[in-house]
């Protein structure tokens, strides 16, 4: 999302006439909204798409359309492929959350024993870890699934849960990592002196402290589970249990005949909203923390 | 450092635990498919890609033969053609592809020699499949080295879509036995009377060369590898541009602008080279009206054009290849499947569905007479094999061949680019 701020005029030095402010105010307003419409353009387009046939969609260039039509609104509420829509929202959640949940609970956790506890190996540890951001995906898929397949876990969720409960996003603990080790020591050891252990010290003094990176980790992670389509595309084989990313793809033939341009754009719209309604809930979190973990130590 | 640590110990296994039961609720709808229950219950696993349109059809079809055999379970599974094969690549290299799944014949040789596919032969030899009464020629598209490895449900030809109301305008008309000379001197008529170019850019589509080069005495594939050499591709090749820079042929740019749509639909082309049974593609994209024409020949008389078409094929690791064995017969022959199915997946291929569905629209008539007429004009000749990589080659065919348009390449490197990229495709 691109927050455009707005500068406050008034502490602008008020030599010139406040008609000519004026003017200045208002060419900037201008400016800054015509930024804002080339970068909404494609979701204003998608809008009107989804208002449109899907002949229209691919043939005309309007943005809104003529007479607008509710079919494609309809067509979703009828469910793809017999399964009812709401399927895929739920498994795309349950797997969104669980994935948040999960690297929220082991990346901190790891990254609390790097950042705050000396033990043997630790930074040839941390270095080890920080080389898994190297390895491709393409070069760990084969070899995963058919460790899956092995135990029987292929068609469930585990595969595309269980590495998030077990802290292997290093990205996420190196950012947890360099945020711990920001924070002032002395409160850790304040905590030590009435009596915390490293688990305590970690829940009620570190954690809460950590709140700005904790959200920045549910944000990304949330955007790339729902929008993750390698994942749930090799692991699950019912339709039933599709993601939402899968469920778009539904739409098409491989060669474009006859696609469903209507349904797949109106899929993509409301598939838009979970992501936006989690960026803006936690959004407001993320500055305040930001503000209130500055204050005094 | 390091108080309390034994306590610290006990609570992390507490939320180890706590975590692992989250991952537990998951895994309590889990099952790897394919395996059979108590009460003799088989429950077969069938893939196949397409759009939701075919996923209505297939349940419908499904729903049959589980009422005719209540033993056996069918689970499906789909995506589109891309992700279908990129999902049905990991899954067999994992040994877990799917028991039965949709097949087109550039891949048969591909995972024949990673024995992923099933010789269904012995199948037919039990009784438990009929590899009888199928339209003329279309079972052998399945056979290589004399195993069946695929049972055709549909199939199609090669055709020419033309834009009826350009081609009227400019007043020329295609007719069977034309030449390639007739056909190039019909593009340059139109292009002059409605400013329209001929064709949207038949030099990059691999299985129209195949059947320039089938006129000619050879063929795309050999058992192995290219059944041409670089001095023909050039040829090919350069013509092609020179008609792109003459304006005949659409500029691929305004081909790639066109996207998704076709050229021929957007207006930008007079006709088009393609499967016959995508026509119904023009029609839902365009305004105009669109019509099937032969295959330009070199001799008058000989299109090179044969049956190609999509099958079934059964994984060699099933557990239940007779299962297997009976619903793939079931898809094929029942003619209620047939009638439900149409010519979603081409012209149906067992006699009986061909048969029992007749169809009732203009365009899908328009089909079947053209394959009816192509049958009976007795030009159509056995399919050329698909050596292992050809799905490679034929990507890279299209991708050369686009680059090439677009001036990005000259055409001998474009030439000298295609044949290393085939050589490797061939030895992996």
């Amino acid at each position: 999302m691109s927050a455009t701020t707005t500068p406050t005029t008034t502490s602008r030095a008020p030599l010139t006439g406040s008609g000519r402010r004026r003017a200045g105010s208002l060419a900037w307003h201008i400016g800054a909204l015509a930024v804002l419409a080339v970068v909404l353009y494609p979701v204003l387009w998608l809008v009107g798409a989804s208002f449109k046939p899907s002949k229209d969609i691919i043939n005309g260039l309007q943005l809104f359309p003529g007479r607008p039509i509710f079919a494609n609104f309809k067509n979703l509420a009828d469910g793809i492929a017999d399964i009812g829509i709401r399927t895929f929202f739920q498994n795309s959640l349950v797997y969104a959350l669980g994935s948040v949940a999960g690297i929220l609970l082991s990346c901190s956790l790891t990254a609390y024993a790097f950042a705050r506890i000396r033990f043997a190996g630790r930074n040839t540890l941390f270095a080890l870890m920080i080389g898994t951001l190297l390895l491709p995906y393409h070069v760990l898929l084969v070899p995963q699934y058919v460790m899956f397949q092995k135990l029987q876990l292929t068609n469930t969720y585990v595969p595309l849960l269980l590495g998030k409960y077990l802290a292997t996003e290093a990205f996420f603990v190196f950012l947890m990592v360099q945020f711990m080790r920001n924070l002032p020591r002395e409160l850790d050891e304040a905590a030590r002196i009435d009596g915390c252990g490293h688990l305590r010290t970690y829940w009620s003094i570190v954690l809460p402290l950590c709140r700005p990176a904790l959200i920045t980790s549910a944000i990304f992670t949330f955007i790339n589970a729902w929008n993750d389509f390698m994942g749930p595309l090799i692991y699950l084989n019912e339709p039933g249990k599709y993601t939402v990313s899968l469920g778009l793809m539904m739409f098409r033939d491989s060669d474009g005949v006859a696609a469903n341009y209507g349904g797949m754009i109106a899929m993509s719209l409301v598939a838009l909203l979970p992501v936006l309604l989690f960026f803006l809930t936690f959004q407001r979190y993320l500055i305040d923390g930001m503000a209130t973990s500055g204050l005094k130590g | 450092m390091g108080i309390g640590g034994s306590m610290e110990r006990r609570t992390i296994l507490k939320a180890a635990g706590a975590s692992a039961a989250v991952l537990g609720l998951g895994a309590t709808t889990g099952c790897g498919g394919g395996s059979g229950a108590g009460d003799g219950t088989v429950t077969i696993r069938y893939s196949w890609w397409g759009a939701e349109e075919r996923a209505k059809r297939i349940n419908r079809t499904i729903a049959l033969f589980e009422k005719k055999y209540p033993k056996i379970k069918v689970k499906t599974d789909f995506q589109t053609y891309q992700s279908f094969w990129e999902k049905f690549q990991t899954q067999a290299s994992g040994g877990n592809p799917p028991d039965v799944f949709q097949n087109a014949v550039t891949f048969l040789r591909k995972y024949d020699k990673r024995g992923i596919l099933l010789d269904l032969r012995p199948q037919v030899d039990a009784g438990h499949l009929n590899l009888d009464d199928f339209r003329a020629g279309v079972t052998e598209v399945g056979e290589v080295d004399g195993k069946q490895l695929g049972v055709p449900v549909g199939s199609n030809t090669m055709a020419l879509v033309i834009d009826k109301k350009l081609w009227r305008k400019a007043g020329v008309e295609p007719h069977a036995g034309w030449t390639w000379d007739d056909f190039f001197k019909a593009l340059k008529t139109i292009r002059d009377r409605t400013g329209v170019p001929g064709d949207t850019g038949y030099f990059g589509i691999m299985y129209l060369y195949d059947l320039y080069l089938r006129q000619n005495g050879k063929a795309f594939f050999t058992e192995d590898g290219l059944g041409f050499d670089r001095a023909d591709l050039t040829e090919w090749w350069q013509d092609g541009y020179n008609r792109v820079r003459a304006g005949i042929v659409t500029d691929p740019k305004a081909v790639a602008q066109d996207l998704p749509k076709s050229s021929l639909s957007a207006g930008h082309g007079a006709s088009e080279f393609t499967w016959d049974n995508f026509t119904v593609r023009y029609h839902s994209e365009g305004d105009s009206t669109y019509g099937l024409a032969p295959i330009p020949t070199t001799d008058g008389k000989h299109t090179g054009q044969y049956l190609a078409s999509l099958m079934l094929s059964a994984s060699a690791r099933t557990a239940h290849p007779e299962e297997v064995a009976r619903f793939i017969d079931f898809m094929v022959h029942d003619p209620e499947v047939g009638r439900i199915m149409g010519y979603d997946r081409g012209i149906l291929a067992g006699t009986e569905q061909y048969d029992a569905f007749k169809p009732a629209d203009e365009i899908n008539k328009e089909i079947a007479r053209y394959e009816a007429d192509t049958a009976e004009a007795g030009v159509l000749g056995t399919i050329t094999p698909h050596p292992s990589g050809a799905d490679t080659v034929e990507a890279a065919f299209l991708r050369i061949g686009g680059d090439l348009g677009l001036g990005k390449v000259k055409v001998s490197d474009a030439v000298k680019q295609f044949f290393d990229e085939s050589q490797a495709a061939f030895q992996a």
